[in-house]
């Protein structure tokens, strides 16, 4: 039987009165739907996670991909999965009508995404890569590739996947070598290897689109140097039939968690002719790269809140039906044990996973409504939106990633000894939730992206856009008596955060880069705590008004008091530590800067 | 080929029961309500008969305007047009008093239903339309195949399958294994929103069942984990215990 991996209730309460997506659906673009559709789409993927990932989530963890003959086999699960999903429409829906598409908002996206994700995680690699794919193809593709590749992707007919790493290019991918030999007519011959990539080999489709980063021959060193080329697996041969494009499986890698996705090291062009096809501009394919990680970061981000869900709802059932110990202040020794759900300890790592899930999915869902509002703006409005996703997508990416996994760890401990046996699921979940702060940037590139380039550029004109978007929500909360402690709390954590930014572009001046980025990610910390903060503070708004409302039900005034009791936890217990941060962040010792004559790693 | 399909809405199978008035109505707050499960079975059998020979399938949904969304959801797995009669479902005699009345004004060749409800699991209400429009009614069954105007099924039996063949029309009450369970698509979706529902009110009908008071079942006794190895242990308990043996 299925069992409960999210809330529903949180996320139509998310969508439906915090961030109100008729602000969305009131553009001509996305006014095909309204919330009869969205509802009826949410439905759709919750059937799909219960029918196709849920029941498979343990066997494609004892079971991985194989490679033999070079060839990868994936888990009979997995095509099944596939192909129901191809089937739904979900691949194409939130791209435009003319590609068949629905329009759909890449927020309810999103929430599609988080309902499967929290079922099964370590399945949507197959199709999120096979969307961001073809959505670059869409922005950058000339229309003969658009018009050849689009169609088959958007049905499923082929996958695809995004080819950035090498040995020694992982965090510094202006370090790739792999080579793109002119071979005429906008085709170039690749020659060179990948690693890590993922679904990089399966035997569901029957070609997968690999895009490719690499150099063309005397291009220059570094990122200016670097195109995206489209190199399929099996390229189109002169009766339309489909042949070997020289790229070879030549490895797999056998990974602590989500097994389910095969991990491949690939080579171009080692022994046959491997062809590929630039697309956009030469050395123009990084900038077009970051399309589709600025993309995936943020699915990462909601993976991380996705699996934490799924963690939070399995210990919370456990912990309403184990009974251990008695209350603290029962005496008589034949009191009968208590269900751990009211030993304040317990309460603590639920509310814990409670305050995270709930928080991180209002701001990344924050950040995919920027997304839909961007794509149907112009001039300086589009702008606004651009520069807040910049802002927002490290931090959504690494804040989802970091403290989902310790979200996950909170679970595990409620569990008590039985998260720690494969009896229960929460050992894989926290396997599988480890590679979120990896991929898609390690947390040390994502916090030194933001401190090092969004937070100082334009006169840390950065920290003005955020605020004024913050401002407005604290003002409301300020309004009301029993949020203006919290609405006060906030203001001020704001305000210490914009000092230390100020000091520490100071030391930026005058110590040089390393010293200022010496702890980018305790300012990724803290400005990730501030932003879930703010989306904590705008939920309490909301229930805090309905609550005062006159046809509230008894079951929904229970759940606004839980809203708003989150929230204090949270600024009680995630707030109060923005003050030690902004204290480590401002400490002169700077222990962690390297000094060759002085070293203390020893 | 015309085929009528009756949904019925029912609470999602791990919704939390209570009651209200005096414990004599459903308390409906914080419910989940989907499409009655063996009736999502009938519905997708429908669509595919639809898909290989042709023809169009209405739902029919015997219920107050909170149903809809189940509706709209049926429409968007493939049904063409949709009923709803307007009231209440108290019992079974009325809701199939208003779905054979709707039936005798269209001439359905195939009306195909769940073979019961998962609230109330009367499974009486493919029989009485049957009855009430004079022609067979068939339950529980498992496939289903038209070849002109002839209907190949199997029956669910005791200890087996019971094959058959009827000429249209014919009742059906349904069960897996007659269709693939239909997940609706994105394209489905978006054309639901303007496919027909047509609201029309129930026919009088007289009470045939008073609802006079609804109980929770006793709560289910603790489970006890026995070892693979101790089957004897079992045996005693089953015997000593549980008294069953
Ligand atoms: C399961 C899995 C799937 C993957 N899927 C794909 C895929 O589909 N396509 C693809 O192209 N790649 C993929 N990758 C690769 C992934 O993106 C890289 O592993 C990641 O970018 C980190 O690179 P690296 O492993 O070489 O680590 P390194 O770059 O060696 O980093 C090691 C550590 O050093 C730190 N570090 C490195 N440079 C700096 C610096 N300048 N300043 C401060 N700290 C630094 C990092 O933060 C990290 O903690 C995948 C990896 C895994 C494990
Ligand atoms: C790999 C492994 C090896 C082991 N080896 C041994 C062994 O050699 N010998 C042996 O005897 N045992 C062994 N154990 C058992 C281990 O000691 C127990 O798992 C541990 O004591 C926790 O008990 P529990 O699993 O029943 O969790 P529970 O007691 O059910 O705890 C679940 C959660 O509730 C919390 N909790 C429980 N009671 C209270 C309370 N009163 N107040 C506040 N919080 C509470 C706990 O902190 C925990 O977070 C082993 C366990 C494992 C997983």
């Amino acid at each position: 039987m299925a069992v409960k991996t999210f809330s529903r209730d949180h996320l139509h309460f998310v969508l439906y009165e915090v961030l109100g997506m008729e602000e969305v659906t009131a553009h001509e673009y996305f006014n095909g739907h309204s919330r009869e559709t969205f509802d009826m789409i949410l439905e759709a993927a919750t059937e799909l996670a219960e029918e196709y990932l849920q029941p498979a989530y343990r066997a494609v963890d004892r079971e991985e991909p194989q490679l033999s003959d070079g060839q990868v086999k994936v888990h009979p699960l997995v095509h099944k999965f596939y192909h129901a999903y191809t089937e739904s429409g979900l691949m194409a829906a939130t791209f435009p009508n003319e590609w068949d598409g629905q329009q759909l908002p890449r927020t309810i996206a999103a929430a599609v995404q988080f309902i499967l994700s929290s079922a099964n995680n370590s399945f949507v690699m197959f199709t999120d890569l096979v969307k961001g794919v073809a959505n670059v193809l869409l922005q950058f593709g000339s229309e003969e590739q658009k018009a050849l590749y689009l169609p088959k992707l958007l049905s499923g007919q082929w996958a695809a996947t995004m080819c950035l790493t090498e040995s020694q290019a992982g965090s510094s991918l202006s370090d790739i070598t792999t080579m793109a030999v002119p071979a005429g007519e906008a085709a170039y011959h690749i020659k060179g290897q990948k690693i890590f990539i993922s679904a990089g080999d399966q035997d569901i489709t029957e070609n997968i689109i690999h895009l490719v980063l690499a150099r063309i021959e005397g291009a220059p060193a570094g990122v200016k140097g670097i195109s995206l080329f489209i190199v399929p697996k099996n390229r189109p041969g002169a009766d339309g039939k489909l042949v070997p494009n020289g790229v070879e499986s030549i490895g797999i890698y056998h990974k602590m968690g989500q097994k389910a996705t095969p991990a491949m090291h690939l080579e171009f062009g080692g022994s046959g002719t491997c062809v590929g096809y630039l697309l956009g501009e030469a050395n123009r394919g990084l900038q077009y790269m970051f399309q589709l990680m600025n993309s995936a970061r943020l699915e990462v981000g909601l993976a991380g809140v996705s699996v934490a869900s799924l963690a939070y709802c399995t210990s919370l059932q456990y912990a309403r039906e184990r009974v251990q110990g008695r209350r603290a202040d029962a005496k008589d020794p034949n009191t009968p044990p208590a269900p751990i759900i009211q030993h304040p300890d317990v309460r603590r790592m639920l509310l814990i996973q409670k305050a995270f899930t709930e928080g991180t999915l209002a701001l990344i869902l924050q950040c995919y409504k920027y997304l839909d509002l961007l794509k149907v703006s112009e001039g300086p409005q589009k702008q606004h939106y651009l520069d807040l996703l910049e802002l927002l997508t490290p931090v959504a990416k690494t804040y989802g990633s970091e403290e989902g996994n310790r979200s996950v760890y909170q679970a595990l401990q409620v569990l008590g000894g039985y998260g720690y046996t494969t009896d229960f699921p929460v050992e894989q979940i926290a396997r599988d939730a480890r590679i979120f702060p990896v991929y898609e940037g390690t947390t040390g590139i994502q916090s030194i992206a933001l401190l090092g380039r969004q937070i100082p550029q334009n006169n840390a004109q950065a920290v003005d856009l955020w605020s004024e978007q913050v401002m407005p929500d604290i003002q409301v909360a300020l309004e009301s008596e029993a949020l203006q402690l919290y609405a006060d709390q906030l203001n001020q954590s704001i305000e210490a955060w914009k000092s230390v930014t100020g000091l520490l572009l100071r030391i930026r001046e005058e110590r040089g880069n390393e010293a200022y980025l010496a702890n980018a990610t305790l300012y990724m910390q803290l400005f990730g705590i501030l932003n879930v903060a703010w989306q904590w503070l705008r939920m309490a708004t909301v229930a805090e008004k309905a609550l005062s409302g006159s046809t509230v039900t008894t079951e929904r005034k229970d759940f606004y008091h839980s809203k708003i009791q989150t929230m204090k936890f949270f600024y009680n217990y995630e707030l109060t530590k923005c003050k030690v941060l902004c204290e480590q962040l401002t400490s002169e010792e700077q222990l962690s800067v390297y000094n060759p004559e002085a070293e203390i790693l020893i | 080929m015309k085929i009528l399909v009756c949904i019925t809405n029912v609470p999602d199978t791990t919704a939390k029961i209570t009651f209200a008035e005096s414990d004599t109505k459903l308390n409906k707050t914080g419910i989940q309500f989907i499409i009655g499960p063996y009736d999502d079975y009938a519905l997708a059998r429908a669509v595919e008969l639809k898909e290989q020979n042709g023809g169009t399938v209405t739902v029919l949904n015997v219920g107050e305007a909170e149903g809809e969304p189940q509706i709209r959801k049926a429409l968007a797995i493939g049904a063409d047009d949709a009923i709803r009669v307007n009231a209440e479902p108290t019992d079974s005699y009325f809701v199939a008093s208003q779905i054979a009345h709707i039936a005798q004004q269209n001439n359905y060749d195939l009306i195909l239903m769940g073979r019961e409800s998962i609230d109330f699991n009367s499974g009486v209400v493919h029989g009485l339309v049957g009855e009430m429009l004079g022609i067979p009614s068939f339950s529980p069954v498992m496939k289903l195949d038209i070849e002109g105007s002839t209907a190949k099924f199997a029956r669910e039996i005791d200890g087996g399958k019971e094959y058959m063949e009827a000429p249209l029309p014919l009742v059906f009450g349904c069960q897996e294994p007659i269709a693939d369970w239909k997940i609706p698509n994105m394209r489905g979706i978006m054309t639901a929103r303007t496919k027909p529902l047509q609201v029309v009110e129930p026919v009088a009908v007289d009470d045939m069942a008073i609802n006079e008071k609804y109980t929770q079942p006793a709560a289910k006794g603790e489970c006890k984990m026995i070892p693979v190895e101790d089957v004897e242990k079992l045996v005693t308990l089953l015997r000593t215990e549980a008294k069953v043996l």
